[in-house]
């Protein structure tokens, strides 16, 4: 009933038809996509300084409170030429350590207090975990973080994007008393109030919170040249 | 090393694709109902998704994701055709299955005659795009995590299946209520061997 | 059958996930909350309703040896231009749903549909089955949600609905409704209680 040459010409026909309609709705769509994902970035950014924002307010939030962005290496020298919110931590994180651009985000509070914002990116148990992390002028104390996921167990490394696992990380320090940098440890079991470098782990999510750990030490080492620079 | 065997063993019992995330029940509950065609169609799906999701890895690493065409020429490295990917993978999937289909029958002819019927059903079988999908979102970044993952995926579905084959076998005779014989209890065993598959998630190793 | 009939069967008699057995794959693990459920929901009524409606229109000139293919490229494209619109609109819902979007692909209402109806039928009838049974399945998908919802965190898409009171007092939300086991459980449980009503689907 069908010849083969019909079958050879539908389905060409079938597969071109159907790879022009996706390509134009997906450039249709790509502008919208992106800015979705930029003010989803904006809105993590702000809210690891505590700043609550929606969809709609986020962009305007973000250029009252976010008033500068900069770029440096890990030798602590300012790059230029480099937009600080463009930059890919997954693009980044692959690179060698000198030649990694690292960017920095610069909050100037209500209280007109500085806060500088750093992104992490790491591996939690199942896929990517991802996060930022900001510091008081001291560029020592967390004023907060906001952690991601994408794929973790629910209700186990799922929990690291939750607001108590999260606040615990509020006034930690990542100096010791001789001021060089040990991070902050993710302790299973549970870190003493008293301990200024330590949070709890997460129950059943070991995995999760050493990927964890290990994510914001790796990302914050890179920054400490430039952090001794200007707390000098 | 260490992280591969538990990137097995995770996936196999903790993030089982039929307890933790129910992909492929139509035909684990079409086809559980004797052990022996069971282990049939676990073997089937196990062989299936070793071949097909490092393939469909292969394709996304360097056809799809944004500046995968790198390797054509520095012009394409903003080329991003990842919306693709969804025709992409269940084409390969659908091409695989038809191939390895008339490989077997060529080669081994006894082992077509075990599996032969289920591979057509394979083809549109969740699982099998699960974890072309779960693969692409997870970033896996080598070619042997995402053998081990595949690998552990289809065992994991196979006890699953045989286990829940086993089950229903015994309760043949047993005395359920009559508007929940069948699939009301099918789902209910299911999801009682779910909750002891999840005694598992505490497991380090 | 008439056309009302159509879209109505799939609700109860000829739900697609309780009678059929179709479907059941992709779309139990966003129930724990409402707002995905019904987003996935919409999604698959949109495809079902258009690949039949597709289907339907090209059977006449589908050569029968590449029957499937065409279906699963049709269903695909659909499916990607749904997810393309879903990350464009609901951006923080497609998040959620993450891989389960693009599972829709293998969700067997589709094929079944279109082998058991759009290829035999006319275009319009087919649309309505489609739709019929995209609402079938959305149904279970949203009971199962409000269940999970309510009982595993105490609210109603997204609002807390259970008061404080009740936690003062020593209530506790029901950690494992959220977990994928209870979705299991509370499918039966639905069986369950349709076939008590609908004796005759009891199955012998």
């Amino acid at each position: 009933m069908f010849s083969n040459r019909y079958i050879f010409i539908y389905s060409s026909v079938m597969v071109i038809l159907v790879a022009i309609a996706l390509t134009i709705v997906a450039v249709l769509l790509k502008p919208m996509q992106e800015y979705n994902q930029r003010v989803e970035k904006m809105q993590n950014i702000l809210i690891s300084v505590h700043i609550e924002s929606t969809p709609k307010n986020a962009e305007v939030l973000y250029k009252k409170y976010i008033t500068e962005s900069l770029v440096v290496n890990s030798k602590g020298e300012v790059k230029e030429g480099v937009n600080a919110f463009d930059l890919e931590m997954q693009v980044e994180n692959k690179k060698k350590s000198e030649d990694k651009n690292l960017p920095i985000f610069i909050c100037m509070s209500e209280k007109n207090e500085k806060y500088y914002i750093v992104p992490v990116r790491g591996k939690g148990l199942w896929g990517p975990i991802w996060g930022y992390v900001s510091f008081k002028e001291d560029l020592n104390t967390i004023v907060g973080t906001r952690f991601g996921h994408k794929s973790e167990t629910p209700g186990l490394g799922a929990e690291i994007n939750t607001p108590p696992f999260q606040n615990q990380f509020i006034n930690k320090t990542i100096l010791n008393n001789e001021g060089s940098f040990i991070s902050v440890m993710v302790v299973k079991g549970g870190a003493p109030d008293s301990d200024m470098h330590g949070v709890d782990a997460i129950s059943g999510g070991t995995i999760t919170s050493k990927g964890l750990e290990a994510m914001v030490h790796d990302c914050i080492k890179e920054y400490t040249v430039y952090f001794s620079k200007i707390r000098k | 090393m260490d992280s591969l065997f538990n990137l097995f063993v995770r996936s196999v019992f903790i993030d089982n694709m039929i307890f933790a995330y129910f992909l492929g029940m139509c035909s684990y509950l079409a086809v559980s109902k004797t052990v022996k065609t069971s282990v049939g169609l676990g073997i089937a799906v196990t062989f299936v998704l070793v071949i097909t999701a490092p393939l469909n890895w292969f394709v996304d690493t360097y056809l799809l994701k944004e500046g995968a065409l790198t390797w054509l020429g520095a012009d394409y490295a903003d080329v991003d055709l990842s919306y693709l990917s969804f025709i992409i993978f269940i084409a390969v999937i659908a091409a695989m299955v038809q191939l390895v289909e008339m490989v077997v029958e060529k080669v081994s002819p006894p082992l077509y005659n075990a599996l032969g019927i289920f591979l057509p059903l394979i083809a549109v079988n969740c699982a099998i795009l699960g974890v072309a999908l779960f693969v692409q979102e997870r970033e896996y970044t080598s070619v042997a995590e995402v053998t081990v993952y595949s690998f552990g995926s289809g065992i994991g579905w196979f006890l699953a299946i045989v286990g829940f084959a086993a089950i229903r076998e015994k309760i043949t005779y047993s005395n359920i209520p009559a508007p929940l014989k069948g699939l009301g209890i099918a789902f209910i065993l299911t999801g009682l061997m779910a909750v002891a598959f999840m005694s598992f998630m505490g497991i380090k190793i | 059958m008439s056309n009302f009939k159509l879209l109505k069967a799939p609700f109860n008699r000829e739900n697609p996930i309780t009678v059929q057995v179709l479907g059941i794959c992709s779309a139990l693990a966003v129930t724990v909350q409402m707002k995905p459920a019904i987003v996935m929901a919409l999604s698959v009524i949109v495809v079902t309703a258009f690949s039949n409606l597709i289907i339907s229109m090209l059977r006449n000139t589908i050569p029968p040896r590449i029957r499937i293919i065409v279906q699963l490229v049709v269903i695909a494209a659909l499916v990607i231009i749904v997810d393309q619109l879903l990350k464009a609109y609901v951006y923080d819902v497609s998040q959620k749903l993450s891989v389960f979007v693009g599972l829709i692909i293998t969700n067997c209402i589709l094929m079944g549909r279109l082998e058991a109806f759009a290829m035999a039928q006319k275009p319009w009838p087919s649309f309505l089955d489609g739709i019929g049974n995209g609402i079938g399945y959305g149904l279970i998908l949203v009971i199962v949600s409000f269940f999970r919802e309510l009982l595993g965190s105490g609210s109603f898409y997204g609002h807390k609905v259970i008061p404080q009171s009740f936690y003062d007092a020593g209530y506790i939300d029901n950690g494992l409704m959220i977990l994928p086991p209870m979705a299991l459980i509370t499918i039966g449980t639905i069986i369950w209680v349709q076939r008590s009503k609908n004796r005759d689907l009891i199955e012998k």
